[in-house]
């Protein structure tokens, strides 16, 4: 499981370039437009206006494709499950299974309407330092104290992933093997309460040490984002291919022609 | 267990965001500086947990010890939940930045709910054994974050009520797997280092704050 | 009994005692002072009480009886974030210290602390980095660093906030024998009041003028290190031993005397005897310069002239050491890693 997702953050491109601020505003606005989709050639224009924020982010496709089979894989079933269960006109049979086309223009809907989003995902925050991207998160007015707890988390993940990894090869190393029954999941268990009890002690030295340093319960940055023109350019046309494509979607001769079709 | 992007109608996605805004606004309440690295440093173990496997049969599931977060962190397992989903959604590249309100809203209501049965062991004469309430609480989160994801993907349109369906048939074996690793942990707890659950007797500050 | 001035003290512990809320007691009556620009060792075996004393130095803990003094201002809460700039601590595993998501957030979060203009801010990251040979790392992670960086990184995060008085809590565990002798040598030029609470007594013979051993909540011994560490008496009465660096000659000797031993083995143990018996042999013992290299001395340190009877202890300062004022090679053991 590769957690840099901000790995490639110091690629020079037009993306990575942007102003965390504006990039994740006018991007989020079109994972909004995106999720509000109805129609199939828009959802497949908005995968394509997806693959051509990566393009411009100049990501690594394998990179990308890590993620993106993840949630293909968690889609799959969508494509027996939908046509299979959906009350509608027959479009082909399988075994005697009756498939139904509605069933497979929403299993396509959701496909091409995740995969975008998940693609628009990594232009948002693959393309700048995770840090970076949660103090702009909070200057476009999230928490303070939830970004304060996300970046906390985010530092000591490392921390117990690295623990974990050393406890899993002592267990092993003395035989330990998991099985599919209630000795492995009491193991399990025993293992997580000694996470557990290993993270409460450090959080007291955490703390102890945070005090040492004069923490009065803020967290103090030096963190400045500045736009210029061109980062507002940026932003503005994002908009408005959103906009575009959520208005074709909403008023378009697609949505009556799809009716017609299926 | 989550939803990813794309599948469910834009009105249950902003009664995600907005059900995790409201619970997250009421169980940040009151945080001290003491508990903002506590919290964090804590969910920290439950998001690393929650990337062990066990297997079931041929298959193999990943924890997901909701019910352990509200057994360890009370009410401020909603908060802890919530950071663990955005983190997830942002890491691990699989998506699920359109869908963190509904996800966080599913399983920190079930960290909350598993926390509730935890509580209720104190007022129990007669069982008060940590290991059942522990897998009461692991089985109970589980559920009700199960029927939250039926139920959003019941309310997005008729044509997913057989994958809700599906969804709660296929949570049984994860249901017995979190009850027993839950189980084992929180009895496991209680044996070693009883302050980590939470409802232990309030832990002695450490030190001063400046005034 | 020590106070007085005030002035020349950097630190002065009146006869403390700390129990924590469910009774158990850590320290029972504990009383020292150090003096400015002092390096002393704070040893003791497990459980003696040697973190909480840590901790009542900058008001992470108060003491429940006695008080504690820094520069002549006393612990309290209305002072603890002057109390912590004075004081800077640093603790055993750097995880628990570099909590933020880069080098420079972490080494910025004191002096942002402080309320210090950014200027200011930066010019003191950029300062200890270079101090502690971490320049350019500011926009790195730390948990990208190797263990003896993110050490050295903790180290620049306490520095940045400038304290005249550091603490180190077993600051050579863990450590490579080549960043153990970088963090010595750095130990030895530093001009800082130094605490070390160690059990590596190898190290606190190599830093320190002084040495405190702390066993059941009390200061049972409090002199110069070059005689406490060597009284074998005194320290395994404590469950302490020897410096290795004092035991090694003895050591090999035994196994020349009883080990197994082919030729071969025997003739370097033999050779590495007679090499180095100049420099502690056994019967060299009134000498009692440790140095193993000797170009690696400290700068000149202000011999201190008085006696002074604190506690029950008879505090006897070090004799006259003249150590050479051996500038080195200035950037030694800074240089990136």
């Amino acid at each position: 499981m590769p957690l840099d997702i901000d790995r490639y953050a110091h690629l020079d491109s037009p993306v990575q370039r942007w102003d965390p601020r504006l990039k994740l505003a006018s991007l989020g606005l079109f994972v909004l437009a995106v999720s509000l989709l109805q129609t199939l050639p828009l959802a497949a224009a908005a995968f394509l206006v997806a693959l051509l924020w990566l393009r411009l982010a100049a990501l690594p496709w394998g990179f990308v494709a890590q993620g993106v089979r993840w949630v293909l894989l968690f889609l799959m079933p969508f494509f027996l499950i939908l046509p299979l269960s959906y009350p509608g006109p027959e479009a082909f049979r399988v075994l005697g299974l009756p498939f139904a086309w509605e069933g497979l223009r929403l299993a396509a809907l959701i496909t091409l309407k995740a995969v975008a989003i998940v693609l628009t995902a990594y232009a948002m925050f693959g393309t700048a330092r995770f840090d970076l991207s949660m103090q702009a998160l909070e200057r476009l007015g999230a928490p303070r104290l939830l970004v304060q707890m996300i970046l906390f988390t985010y530092r000591y993940i490392f921390v117990f992933l690295a623990e974990m990894r050393r406890k899993d090869i002592a267990m092993r190393a003395r035989g330990f093997v998991k099985r599919a029954d209630r000795r492995t999941l009491q193991v399990m268990g025993h293992f997580v309460g000694t996470l557990l009890v290993r993270s409460f002690e450090r959080t007291e030295r955490i703390y102890k040490a945070m005090l040492s340093k004069g923490y009065t319960g803020e967290l103090r940055t030096l963190v400045r984002f500045r736009a210029n023109g061109s980062d507002w350019a940026k932003a503005v046309a994002v908009t408005l291919v959103a906009a575009a494509l959520l208005g074709a979607d909403l008023v378009g001769p697609f949505r009556a022609a799809e009716q017609g079709w299926f | 267990m989550h939803v990813s992007d794309g599948i469910l109608s834009a009105p249950v996605l902003g009664a995600g965001f907005a059900g995790t805004a409201a619970l997250a606004a009421v169980t940040l309440r009151k945080m001290d500086m003491e508990e903002i690295p506590k919290v964090s440093v804590v969910t920290a173990v439950f998001f690393v947990a929650s990337l062990i496997h066990v297997p079931i049969g041929a298959a193999s599931v990943h924890l997901i010890l909701n019910g352990l977060v509200g057994v360890v962190l009370g009410r401020r397992a909603f908060p802890a939940v919530l950071l663990g989903v955005i983190l997830q959604a942002i890491l691990f590249g699989h998506g699920g930045v359109s869908v963190i309100g509904v996800n966080a809203l599913m399983m920190g209501t079930g960290a909350l709910a598993a926390y509730g049965i935890w509580r209720l062991r104190r007022r129990m004469a007669m069982v008060r054994s940590t290991f059942v309430f522990g897998a009461l609480a692991g089985a109970t989160a589980t559920l009700v974050s199960g029927l939250i994801l039926a139920a959003a993907l019941a309310t997005t349109g008729e044509a997913f009520w057989a994958t809700a369906g599906y969804v709660l048939a296929a949570h049984v074996p994860i249901k017995i797997v979190e009850a027993l690793v839950v189980g084992a942990c929180a009895a496991f707890l209680a044996r070693v280092k009883p302050t980590v659950l939470a409802d232990a007797e309030p832990q002695a500050a450490v030190g001063g704050a400046p005034s | 009994m020590s106070g007085g001035g005030g002035a020349d003290w950097a630190i002065q512990v009146e006869d403390v005692y700390f129990s924590y809320p469910d009774g158990h007691q850590v320290l029972r009556g504990v009383s020292c002072a150090i003096r400015r620009g002092e390096k002393v060792a704070l040893i003791g075996p497990n459980g003696a009480g040697k973190s909480t004393f840590m901790s009542l130095l900058n008001g992470v803990a108060l003491p429940t009886r006695g008080r504690v003094l820094i520069e002549g201002l006393e612990v309290r809460k209305e002072h603890l974030q002057e109390i912590r700039r004075r004081v800077g601590i640093v603790f055993q595993d750097p995880d628990d210290q570099l909590f933020c998501p880069t080098v420079f957030d972490d080494v910025a979060f004191g002096p942002l602390n402080l309320g210090l203009p950014e200027e200011e801010v930066r010019a003191r990251v950029r300062e200890a980095l270079a101090l502690v040979g971490l320049e350019g790392f500011e926009e790195r992670s730390s948990f990208h660093l190797s263990f003896g960086e993110r050490k050295r990184l903790a180290l620049a995060t306490v520095l940045s906030y400038q304290p005249g008085i550091l603490v180190f809590d077993e600051p050579s565990t863990n450590m490579d024998p080549l960043n153990r002798r970088r963090l010595i040598r750095w130990l030895q030029r530093s001009d800082k009041t130094i605490l070390l609470c160690t059990h590596d007594l190898d190290i606190a013979l190599e830093v320190c003028e002084r040495c405190l051993v702390l066993a059941a909540g009390r200061i049972v011994a409090d002199g110069p290190a070059s005689r406490i560490l060597y009284d074998r008496k005194l320290l395994e009465a404590h469950r302490l031993e020897l410096p290795l660096a004092l035991m090694t000659h003895e050591l090999l000797h035994e196994k020349l005397r009883t080990g197994d031993l082919d030729e071969e083995h025997r003739r370097i143990i033999a050779r590495f005897l007679h090499a180095h018996r100049h420099v502690h042999g056994p019967d060299h013992h009134e000498h009692v310069h440790i140095h193993a290299h000797p170009h690696e001395h400290d700068h000149l340190h202000q011999p201190v002239d008085e006696s002074h009877v604190h506690g029950s202890e008879t505090v006897i300062l070090p004799e006259a050491e003249e150590r050479g004022d051996d500038a080195g090679p200035a950037a030694g053991g800074r240089r990136r890693g």
